[in-house]
């Protein structure tokens, strides 16, 4: 084990079911598409180490499934996040109105202590697509973002990996950020306590 | 096979040695043992041979496995025999097969060590005597102290386990002839010093590759190698893990010599298919194990297997460690490939992942030496022999049902075992339980077309007592229903809805279908082409492609939506359906059989997730009452919530298990035959195969979901079910003992004959009705221990929800339920 200490920051992954959120997240930590990613159920997370900043830092990304009634009990994992990214499908308008109810619910569900600050990070995907199928504009996906305090917002393509270490360069910094800021409740011990039975702050979720 | 046979007879030197002198009984009063006036002769021990009475190693017992001569009552030094000639003129009542804890030695505690560090080529020179441990013939009358030392006379097989690539430990279960088993002796061949020494010796010896020398060599068969010198010794050739001490004819010709012809798919004794041909075909002993095998396949495994016991040792998984046997010569060149490779060197450096990968991987090759030894079909006994039964003693469920072996029960139904079951009219002739008792246990093939009849009466479609024609009439309508709910939406999409909101629903569920038929299945030959243009220009998927399995899939769940408005397509669902619809590639047929299967499935699916909780909760409970010890181990991960096993419950391990495996156990399932939440136990059966992995490696949630997911078809389905199985026999009994207790204060008593009936206790509590509650073979139980552990559950109680997983009959939601909680546009 290093010495020094490990950071591990846990990023939620929400929106709409077929976004694409599984290629996203694939496409970042894998470097691959595929097509026949199968609908989530459930949730799972992958993890990827990055430099931020000359900081090693350990991302933890959580996967849910998309259609609402399968959140009711996936909240257990929103707790302890240090960013949420919300994505929505550029060429599926209803993907881009519920943006604000994930968002909420986010809130409520994983309680961050200053909830107008938590760390937000809105992506656009699949913009590959033949721009005539698209729906949502730039423009208005930025008012949206400017108007929730200035969200940082990509226009990305899990397919074609268009912006997407971009983007998660960013959720990177914006978790290191906020883990830094909540630092002083100690969320993560020095090492973790391997021989000792675990006590409720040694377990991030 | 050299150490399997029995020692070569004369002109070895050492052989007549040991023939002329030692076996003698010369002198046998002349060294006393120093406390006991009398003492017995120890002929041969090994140390280090545990008993296991808990789940937690930290109860193992360490023992010595013994044979021990005793004098036999009916011979005296004045008439024994002047000239043995052969040591097997010793009677085998006067010979003890022993194990005696460490503990309980004393002074003789060093005898036993010298004799086990002797040259075990030759006995002991000297004759070393011991106090006798007391003789038994039945486990029952040992319990308490574990030790035991039974007559080689009374011992009918030996049930011999090799150890298990590194996972489990070799073991040695003693049946005696009154049908009694002892409990299973583990040898930890890492700790006993004269196995580490005649492993080197083997090694150094044995420049022939093609002997079975050096890594694979464990204690079992030191014991195996002393016995034959005594008394006959004959493996079975029906269970190529028994082997059968001094058999009579009559044993021979029931369990020994050779299976007459073995059957394709039946019993195959020999090394996993693909390797190479074994040359001891026609041998009386078939080679053993890794007789079969390639020299380069068995060095491979051989290394493996002492790399695995070396990792074994390690609690955590450290850099150096990893280093250390990356770097060792002796490593197989695929493994030190593996250590080197970048993506594990950096999941070292992780702190989290790296208990998960070692436990992963660990768990990966065990499962992998698990599908190779399934290469034969699983019995009971292979499955709960093989792994050492953590939550103390698994049952062994009956080997005989009816007038069909447990075997031929395992085997699948094929279609004309299906035809006979139905007379001229093409009523069923048999009982349906007779039918369900029947799949449950070996399925249906999956070739002959036998699914596509069977199904339908396992999903309700037809009734189990109607005859072909009426069958056939109810098909027709059925058709024709399918046919117009498919009209209704059909029109309507060129109609539009009667009110916006509906419209809307509508469009949403539409496209949820569209994209998850998209994503479903894709790698099924019969989903995965892209060969017609899209119907819709405006789908997403209009530059791709479909296929017209796909196009029939989307009708089928966009009708099912059109057919249960209150709940709707609910993600998931296209996962239940694609198995149904390639097994009957047939829309309206499908369609119905889906309807079926979704009668109980449904509450899955509920907007509010309370059958899904209602599940988990219930698996909560399971877990807390069978193993309790894993229980507080997950609630110490904060893991209660079962979250881990959400996708399982959902679609019935649909993404757990390969496709094939999938239509295996959901006919399983479908029977209810047991249990109409089998399914329960299966989750259950999964979790104690990994019980000492998770309590061992994995102390969060996030790891212990990580771990659980990534099982994704990695698990053995055969051996699943059969754990299942036991899991829920053990389950029952625990109840029924729990309800006994809290009626009659009364001691319990041990149980050990057929129950014919379900005891009414249990439908006293109204959970099970007569016709629901699950049958009971009759069974043999290993030492039983289940009645006696549950002595020590006086506290526990049996919740409602527990309750229910005694009854055969599937909870369905009433309508008004549905409308209440379904979620969909009504
Ligand atoms: N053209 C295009 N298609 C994409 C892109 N990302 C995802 N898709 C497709 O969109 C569909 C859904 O993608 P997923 O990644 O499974 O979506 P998800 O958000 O994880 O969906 P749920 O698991 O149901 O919540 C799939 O058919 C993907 O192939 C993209 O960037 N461009
Ligand atoms: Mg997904």
């Amino acid at each position: 084990m290093a010495s020094r200490k490990k950071v591990l920051l846990k990023v939620i992954i929400l929106g709409d079911s077929g976004v694409g959120k599984t290629s996203l997240m694939n496409q970042y930590v894998n470097k691959k598409f595929s097509a026949s990613y199968k609908a989530t159920i459930g949730a799972d997370f992958l993890t990827k180490e990055v430099l931020v900043d000359d900081r090693l830092v350990t991302m933890q990304l959580w996967d849910t499934a998309g259609q609402e009634r399968f959140q009711s009990l996936g909240v257990a994992f929103y707790r302890g996040a240090d960013c949420c990214v919300l994505v929505y499908d550029v060429n599926n308008s209803k993907s881009f109105d519920t943006l604000d109810s994930w968002r909420d619910e986010f809130l409520i569900q994983a309680s961050p202590m200053d909830p107008e600050s938590f760390p937000f990070v809105v992506l656009g995907n699949k913009i590959d697509v033949e721009e005539g199928r698209r729906t949502v504009s730039t423009k208005k996906a930025n008012t949206f973002c400017q108007a929730k305090g200035g969200i940082p917002y990509f226009e990305t393509s899990a397919k074609e990996a268009i912006n997407v270490e971009q983007a998660f360069e960013t959720i990177a910094r914006q978790a290191l950020a906020q883990e830094e800021s909540t630092d002083f409740n100690s969320e993560f011990p020095e090492t973790i306590p391997i021989d000792i039975p675990n006590d409720s702050n040694g377990c991030s979720c | 096979m050299a150490k399997q046979e029995p020692p070569p007879s004369p002109p070895s030197p050492t052989a007549s040695f040991y023939d002329m002198s030692d076996d003698e009984e010369d002198d046998y009063n002349t060294i006393k043992h120093a406390k006991s006036g009398r003492g017995v002769k120890l002929l041969f021990s090994k140390s280090k041979v545990y008993v296991h009475p808990s789940p937690s190693s930290k109860d193992n017992i360490p023992g010595f496995i013994a044979l021990i001569q005793q004098k036999s009552p009916a011979q005296t030094s004045a008439n024994r025999p002047t000239s043995s000639s052969s040591s097997k003129t010793i009677a085998s009542s006067s010979l003890l097969l022993a194990w005696v804890p460490e503990s309980s030695l004393g002074d003789a505690y060093d005898t036993y060590v010298k004799v086990d560090l002797s040259d075990s080529d030759s006995p002991p020179k000297q004759k070393y005597l011991v106090p006798p441990p007391p003789t038994t013939t039945s486990h029952s009358s040992a319990v308490g102290t574990y030790a035991f030392a039974v007559p080689i006379s009374e011992v009918f097989s030996l049930l011999v386990r090799p150890p298990s690539l590194g996972w489990w430990f070799g073991s040695v279960v003693i049946n005696t002839r009154a049908g009694d088993s002892f409990p299973a002796l583990f040898f930890h061949d890492s700790e006993c010093q004269s196995t580490i020494l005649q492993r080197k010796k083997l090694a150094r010896e044995s420049f022939d590759i093609s002997s079975d020398g050096g890594g694979m060599f464990w204690g079992g068969d030191e014991v195996l190698r002393w016995l034959k010198r005594y008394v006959t010794v004959e493996r079975s050739g029906v269970d190529n893990t028994v082997y059968l001490i001094e058999p009579s004819n009559a044993d021979k010709v029931g369990f020994g010599g050779k299976p007459a012809s073995p059957e394709p798919g039946q019993s195959v004794p020999e090394a996993p298919a693909g390797a190479a041909k074994s040359s001891a075909g026609g041998a009386p002993f078939p080679s053993r194990r890794d007789g079969g095998m390639d020299p380069v396949t068995k060095a491979l495994k051989e290394a493996r297997w002492n790399f695995l016991e070396k990792l074994s040792q390690v609690t955590t998984f450290t850099r150096r460690t990893a280093q250390a046997v990356a770097e060792n010569p002796k490593m197989p060149p695929q493994m030190r490939r593996l250590m080197r490779n970048p993506e594990v060197q950096t999941i070292q450096e992780e702190f989290d992942s790296a208990r998960l990968y070692l436990a992963r991987w660990a768990m990966g090759i065990a499962e992998q030496s698990e599908r190779e030894r399934s290469q034969r079909i699983w019995t009971a006994k292979d499955v709960l022999e093989m792994e050492e039964s953590e939550v103390g003693d698994f049952e062994i469920l009956d080997m005989e049902v009816g007038n069909m072996s447990m075997a031929d029960k395992r085997k699948p139904v094929m279609m004309d075992e299906w035809e006979k079951w139905f007379d001229m009219s093409g009523r069923l002739q048999i009982t349906p339980d007779e039918v369900k008792d029947r799949i449950f246990h070996g399925g249906l093939d999956p070739e002959d077309g036998v699914r596509k009849e069977a199904w339908l009466f396992l999903l309700g479609v037809y009734e189990w007592n109607t005859s072909r024609d009426e069958r056939q009439v109810k098909m027709n309508s059925l058709r024709d229903e399918y046919i117009r709910l498919k009209g209704a939406w059909w029109e309507r999409t060129a109609e539009g809805h009667v009110t916006l909101e509906e419209n809307e629903w509508w469009k949403e569920q539409k496209m949820r279908i569209e994209k998850d038929v998209h994503r479903t299945d894709r790698h099924i030959p019969l989903f995965a082409g892209e060969d017609i243009p899209h119907p819709d220009p405006d789908s997403p998927f209009a530059e791709s492609g479909t296929n017209v399995h796909m196009e029939q899939m989307k009708d089928m769940l966009l009708t099912y939506n059109e057919y249960n408005k209150d709940l709707g397509y609910v993600q998931g669902m296209s996962d239940l359906l694609a198995p149904i619809y390639a097994v009957m590639q047939d829309d309206a047929v499908a369609f119905w059989a889906f309807v079926g299967f979704m009668e109980r499935m449904e509450r899955n699916f509920l907007r509010d997730q309370s059958g899904m909780r209602r599940q988990l909760l219930t698996l909560d409970h399971l877990v807390q009452l069978v193993d309790p010890k894993l229980y507080l181990h997950l609630q110490k991960a904060e893991s209660t919530n079962f979250f881990f096993f959400f996708r399982m419950l959902l679609v019935w391990y649909k993404r757990e298990f390969e496709w094939l495996d999938v239509l295996r156990l959901w006919e399983c399932l479908w029977t209810d035959w047991l249990s109409s939440n089998f399914h329960l136990f299966i989750a259950l059966a999964i979790l104690e195969k990994h019980r000492n992995v998770i309590m061992d490696h994995l102390q969060h949630f996030d790891e212990v979901l990580k771990y659980v997911n990534e099982l994704s078809n990695t698990i053995d389905l055969q051996s699943t079910l059969i754990r299942a199985e036991s899991l829920f026999r053990r389950f029952q009994r625990m109840v029924e003992a729990i309800d006994k207790r809290s009626n009659f204060p009364a001691p319990s008593v041990r149980q050990r004959k057929p129950t014919p009936a379900s005891p009414t206790e249990s439908n006293a509590n109204g959970a099970s009705s007569g016709a629901d509650a699950a049958p009971q073979p009759k069974r043999q139980s290993v030492g039983d221990a289940v009645a006696q552990g549950i002595g020590l559950e006086k506290q526990k109680i049996i919740s409602p929800e527990l309750r229910s997983l005694l009854s055969r009959k599937v909870e369905k939601l009433d309508k008004a339920e549905l409308k209440e909680h379904g979620g969909g546009v009504t």
